[in-house]
């Protein structure tokens, strides 16, 4: 890890990819033809589901949305037709369940039909939304037709004239930074940071170098709203990224997509081309990063890992990103909708911004799935309530029993907190969190505990394994329910609440600390279901 | 808050912040030991076992101390109650994934986690995970054997192996709760970069990483084996091991069952030995072993002598040959095993006694 050229390192996921993945000899030809060792380049391959089981070509989404749409039964009716498949984490379309992916394209609303259509050969299988050119889009709305108080504006075209660059470029690092201050931008990753903090904690260093880094390894069961928003407004995208590279003096910015993103990633590509035509940013160069199938890269610290070629284990916090980021340098994170809403900021102020939320700055961008008539992506205010949010979305459909307001480490909240403002502090008082605003309906027909099993399994399947708080505790949580729903005996679950504490306490990274709150929230709300 | 600018308070004592130290480090000056399982101070720290875990106040979460540097300002807490609740919940999980059955948990190296959960009275009571690791079963290598069952995942070995052998064998393979230590493709060590060094036995804290050596598989557990202090003779580095001797062991006269490094940062070799050095000891009781000088008699068999009858007979050969042939008939060549000062003595006796300059030493090539 020490020894080796740190851009060799850089490039070994990407070359096990070419080679078809982690297969027997691929890891010491990487190593001969990068000099990182062969044990290490095997270490890196083998931390990727991408790389490392390759020769699965369909992979059956497991996310609570997809698997309340029977993917258990479309993974078994895939098997028995001999494709090549196997389970796996949220492919981020929970909108068109059940998602299934095909190497590397994310196909929407696979179900048995289309699983028999294939005939048993995996380059057969498609879906009937993809359109002639094979792409596909999800179903947006906002509250604003006419788009003029939207921040991303989803349903808006297309704008390659770099205007609010321009104007950035009228003003000093510190009027940017205020204006970001001003709007109250909180990071739309999860954690809600405000933006503008760190944005004054890179301009505040004396550096050399320093790069931005978009975050756009979408993950979080529930949630698909950068995905939607790459393929709409990657215009937004690169323009707020290159405002950031601007205000905080960076060069260079590093694009990290999923690796399940393809056309995401295609889209992305040829709207760095466009505006590259334009020569609208001069002097700035944009790189673009495929993940290769693991969850925990999401997490700001994980991702430089990755980016840097390495296993995507979470570093030890402090010191943040913002100080000893990528190959050390101050490095600025943002989740794609953050850096999205940074162009509007610019062209129409800080105090526009703040006011369109209801009980947070600015509009939101909600994912809503599950048990909905019009699951979809909706630029929202900030702090609608789940009954607004659902009337957007056509409706419920059954009768509301659960939701989970922001992806699977929100937890579960039951049809109670229904007119609760989704946002960060409302969520938070009662234990769970907006996260990523990636609502899921259940309603009366969803057993909870199943629902909850089945987020642990993703939990335990998405630790890095780096430390033992999240790598025992995940196993030793869902196997605790195992055992339960075979007893039924409630001495099954006795330890669950010490070990959630301690995952919360001793874990590295915010998966561990999180990943209990199904589990707890579950019994919480829904003891029954555990008596 | 505290007043002075170079001045932290740990567990309530003034520190003096002077340059680096860790708040492991500091800790350790002032007769704290706070429990780590991945910490070594040849490895750059890691962060990752969450035995250290402090509390520094205005820290929202505790922070490794291993890790964290200490710095002026800080007050520190190494012990209070939710550090010890985290230290005994941590120690229970450890234990849940970890052989349940107690005859296993320590047949060799001594177990530094079964020490702790002596020390904060945690018992192996947890139901275990039911899920195994994958552990390279088929590997013929004949010196390091690998039980992922033990396995903790401080990632010791593979650091030791990175950053002070240079060597990479091994790494970290695979993710979350199925993560294990592998080579890459899962070959052989012998096939891998390893040099079968061993450093990996001795870093490794729960005994995951062993010894396959023949001896000691009646052998008594390290703790209870008589540890000598050597200097190892298979070359002139002078590295000092520890020769674990089963007293029960031939007939009550003793049996070296096991080598090992003594502490890093205690001797010159710093803890680290090569595979001669760690391995290769079995010599040591080999029945076929020369254990007095033999003098070839003229009935052409070895017959038993003594140091001076032998030494006697050679110098009389020696003489015999320059007498016979010259100076420059003879020629001494010296063992990599001698040291420097015995090397010199070689060529002395060959220059002054014999006055050749035909010396060489074997290691010299």
């Amino acid at each position: 890890m020490k020894k080796s050229d740190s851009s060799k390192i850089a490039s070994v996921p990407g070359k096990l990819a070419d080679r078809g993945g982690l297969l027997t000899g691929v890891a010491k030809q990487v190593s001969e033809d990068t000099g990182v060792p062969a044990a290490e380049v095997y270490g890196v391959g083998s931390f990727f589901h991408l790389l490392s089981r390759s020769d699965a070509k369909v992979r059956v989404c497991q996310g609570l949305s997809c698997w309340m749409a029977g993917s258990d039964e479309v993974l078994s009716q895939a098997l028995d037709l001999g494709l090549p498949a196997e389970g796996c984490s949220c492919l981020a379309a929970c909108d068109q369940p059940v998602a299934v992916l095909r190497d590397r394209l994310v196909l929407p609303s696979v179900g048995s039909r289309e699983i028999k259509q294939s005939g048993g050969d995996w380059k057969k299988l498609t879906s009937d939304f993809l359109n002639e050119e094979g792409v596909w889009f999800g179903h947006v709305d906002s509250f604003d037709d006419s788009g003029q108080n939207l921040a991303v504006h989803l349903h808006g075209n297309m704008d390659f004239s770099g205007e609010a660059y321009q104007r950035a470029l009228e003003l000093s690092s510190d009027d940017i930074i205020a204006e970001l201050e001003t709007s109250g931008l909180q990071g739309r990753g999860g954690a809600g940071f405000p933006a503008a903090r760190k944005w004054r904690s890179l301009c505040d260093q004396d550096k050399q170098t320093c790069y931005v880094v978009l975050n756009a390894d979408e993950g979080e069961p529930g949630t698909f709203k950068d995905r939607e928003i790459i393929m709409r407004r990657p215009d937004k995208v690169l323009e707020g990224l290159a405002i950031a590279a601007l205000a905080v003096g960076a060069k260079e910015v590093y694009c990290y997509l999923r690796g399940e993103f393809e056309l995401p990633i295609k889209i992305l590509k040829n709207a760095i081309d466009e505006f590259e035509r334009n020569d609208c940013f001069p002097g700035l160069s944009f790189h673009i990063h495929e993940g290769h199938g693991a969850y925990i890269c999401g997490e700001e610290t994980a991702l430089l890992e990755a980016l840097e070629g390495k296993r995507g284990l979470p570093r030890l916090k402090p010191p943040f990103p913002t100080e000893v980021g990528l190959w050390g340098k101050p490095t600025l994170i943002h989740n794609v909708e953050t850096i999205a809403c940074v162009p509007a900021i610019i062209r129409s102020g800080g105090n526009w911004f703040r006011d369109l939320g209801i009980t947070g700055a600015g509009t939101k961008i909600y994912c809503i799935s599950g048990h909905v008539n019009k699951p979809g992506v909706y630029e929202m205010p900030l702090g609608i309530t789940l009954d607004e949010l659902v009337e957007k979305a056509g409706g419920y459909v059954g009768e509301l029993k659960a939701f989970s307001p922001g992806g699977a480490s929100s937890g579960f909240l039951p049809a109670s907190e229904r007119s609760r403002p989704l946002d960060w502090k409302s969520l938070g008082e009662v234990g769970s969190s907006l996260g990523s605003a990636g609502v899921v309906v259940l309603n009366k027909n969803v057993s909870i505990r199943d629902a909850t099993r089945e987020t642990m399994v993703f939990f335990e399947n998405e630790s890095c394994g780096q430390c033992a708080p999240c790598r025992i505790g995940t196993r030793y949580q869902r196997e605790s329910l195992d055992r339960y729903i075979s007893s039924k005996e409630a001495s099954d679950l006795s330890l669950v609440e010490d070990i959630a504490w301690e995952m919360e306490q001793g874990s590295i990274c915010g998966l561990g600390h999180t990943a209990s709150v199904p589990l707890l929230s579950a019994r919480k709300w829904f003891p029954e279901a555990f008596e | 808050m505290i007043d002075n600018n170079n001045i932290a308070l740990l567990d309530g004592i003034e520190v003096d912040i002077n340059g680096n130290e860790t708040i492991l480090e500091s800790a350790l000056k002032l007769g704290k030991n706070i429990p780590t399982l991945c910490d070594d101070s040849r490895l750059d720290p890691n962060g990752c076992c969450r035995m250290c875990l402090v509390e520094i106040s205005g820290w929202p979460r505790m922070a490794p101390a291993c890790a964290t540097k200490i710095s002026s300002g800080m007050e520190i807490v190494t012990e209070n109650e939710r550090i010890s609740r985290h230290r005994k919940t941590l120690i229970s999980l450890y234990l849940s994934d970890h052989p349940e059955n107690a005859d296993e948990l320590e047949t060799g190296a001594p177990n530094e986690l079964l020490s702790f959960a002596n020390e904060y009275g945690v018992s192996n009571g947890w139901p275990h995970l039911k899920s195994r690791r994958y552990e390279r079963p088929d590997d013929p290598n004949p010196f390091i054997n690998f039980q992922a069952d033990k396995c903790i995942l401080c990632a010791r070995c593979v650091r030791y192996c990175d950053e002070v052998e240079g060597v990479s064998a091994i790494t970290l393979a695979g993710r979350g709760s199925d993560t294990t230590i592998a080579t890459a493709d899962n070959i052989s060590l012998l096939e891998s970069t390893c040099e079968l060094c061993g450093g990996c036995i001795d870093v490794c804290p729960t005994g995951a990483m062993g010894e396959k050596m023949p001896f000691l598989a009646e052998a008594l557990p390290e703790r209870a084996l008589t540890k000598v202090r050597t200097t190892c003779n298979y070359c002139g580095v002078g590295c000092q091991m520890d020769l674990n001797v089963d007293p029960d062991g031939n007939d009550g006269r003793g049996k070296v069952v096991k080598v090992t490094s003594p502490p890093a940062g205690t001797t010159t070799n710093d803890g680290n030995l090569c595979v001669k050095g760690r391995f290769a000891y079995d010599f040591i009781d080999h029945k076929e072993r020369i254990v007095s000088p033999l003098i070839r008699g003229v009935d052409g068999l070895l017959h038993e002598a003594s140091w001076s009858e032998a030494i006697d007979r050679a110098s009389k050969g020696l003489l015999n040959v320059r007498e016979k042939r010259g100076n420059d008939a003879l020629g001494f060549i010296s063992s990599s095993r001698c040291t420097g000062e015995e090397n010199f003595l070689v060529q002395k006796l060959a220059r002054a006694v014999f006055k050749t300059n035909n010396v060489h030493q074997c290691a010299a090539t």
